[in-house]
């Protein structure tokens, strides 16, 4: 089974570089990260290089940040292929809208925030889609008075539609900081005082190792397609159902 | 008062907290007890925070990192969890609390969570972002001044 999954953003989005959050999130006992840092304030990190020396999985993500459903369209179209996860911030009612509607996106970060609303078009686009709305915490954890009512009321709302239509949706403290971060029981513990149940929370923190596994088995160079994949059936290490492809390469055509 | 038999006392379990902010920063117990009751009181309400009780029982706290033994009610320890993740500030420094474990006595909390002594700083100059800059180190841990603003690396990202 994946393990916890937290997505942070790192220097120069954040405050703390990407090793600082993935060392603290190794010690909370997260077995990833991904980095979604805004398209205008991308880590140039070695992901692979942090990963292995620390031990925990990292991944790199992009939140994907525009004025207007055109700009993010082109945005979309240009990170897509360069990262693993991608992100689209959420938080007025046409980019959310422009995010659960596209295939390509993974994740619609905070849709609540600010001026943006979640329904049940909306919804329902993000479920035909595979569009992961995130819960985002730090509304809870970080804010305090008439602001943190609002966010647990968004996520309330958030949380019935998703329920209703079956909504894949990931959870996040959305931080800036490694300190920001919590330990998976101490957000299961969180959300079960705001009305998450605590399947609920560890679901969505395992949701971006399923996403991860996911999107890096579609862009490796042996997959055709769901299920299909090249190369002698034999050969392969997981052998969960996959047919090979017997073609091309190596009768030498 | 005379206490009470042992049959009546309430059951208590202590919880292991850990502190880490900013190495030049001292926080106190009683400013860690007050964040602690706020949050408790905000997120849980004042039944809920009176019976999961929250009292700090040991403080200590120097360069930065510290820890904590706070008292919970038996069966109140996930309210307390919830609460201790929602502190977010002490005296305006901003700290990661973790909590590190969960005990029947104070003795076995401290003994099993509580590591002995800190990380003692120490400043010196290190190149980030581009230059040299000053930094306070700890260990692997390295808080840079960039520019007026604080940035958090490990040392392998100074090298």
């Amino acid at each position: 089974m994946t393990g916890f999954y937290e997505a942070v953003h790192a220097r120069p989005d954040g405050e703390s570089t990407v090793r600082r959050c993935v060392e603290h999130a190794a010690s909370l006992g997260y077995e990833g990260v991904v980095v979604r840092n805004h398209g205008d304030a991308r880590a140039d990190v070695d992901v692979d290089a942090v990963a292995d020396a620390v031990g925990i999985d990292v991944v790199d993500g992009l939140e994907v940040r525009a004025n207007s459903p055109e700009q993010a369209s082109g945005y979309v179209g240009n990170y897509r292929p360069k990262y693993t996860v991608l992100l689209v911030h959420g938080g007025t009612n046409e980019m959310n809208r422009f995010a659960v509607e596209q295939d390509r996106v993974d994740v619609l970060a905070h849709p609540m925030r600010g001026d943006g609303d979640f329904n049940h078009v909306l919804a329902k686009a993000a479920a035909e889609h595979g569009v992961r709305v995130e819960f985002d915490l730090s509304g809870v954890l970080r804010a305090t008075g008439g602001r943190r009512v609002q966010a647990l009321g968004d996520l309330r709302k958030l949380r019935e539609l998703v329920e209703y239509y079956d909504v894949p949706y990931v959870v996040s403290v959305d931080g800036t900081s490694h300190r920001h971060l919590r330990g998976p029981r101490a957000l299961a513990a969180v959300g079960e005082r705001i009305g998450f149940s605590r399947e609920q929370v560890e679901d969505g923190l395992r949701e971006w190792g399923h996403l991860v596994a996911r999107n890096r088995e579609v862009t490796s160079p042996d997959y055709v397609e769901p299920g299909v994949r090249r190369g002698r059936y034999r050969d392969r290490p997981d052998t969960d159902g996959n047919r090979s492809v017997t073609d091309g390469d190596d009768s030498g055509a | 008062m005379k206490h009470l038999p042992k049959h009546l006392r309430p059951k208590w379990r202590y919880v292991a907290v850990a502190l880490e902010t900013d190495p030049e920063v001292s926080l106190s117990r009683g400013a860690f007890q007050r964040e602690l009751w706020y949050a408790a009181q905000n997120l849980l309400g004042d039944a809920v925070s009176a019976d999961a009780d929250g009292t700090v029982v040991r403080f200590q706290f120097g360069n930065g990192d510290g820890s904590a033994v706070v008292r919970a009610r038996r069966g109140h320890v996930e309210d307390l969890r919830a609460a201790l993740a929602c502190i977010e500030t002490v005296d305006d420094a901003t700290v990661a609390v973790t909590v590190r474990g969960v005990s029947g006595t104070i003795r076995a909390c401290e003994e099993k969570f509580i590591p002995a002594g800190t990380e003692r700083p120490d400043r010196r100059e290190v190149a980030f972002a581009n230059g040299r800059r000053r930094a306070i180190v700890r260990g692997d841990r390295v808080a840079v001044d960039v520019d007026g603003e604080r940035a958090y690396a490990t040392s392998e990202d100074v090298e």
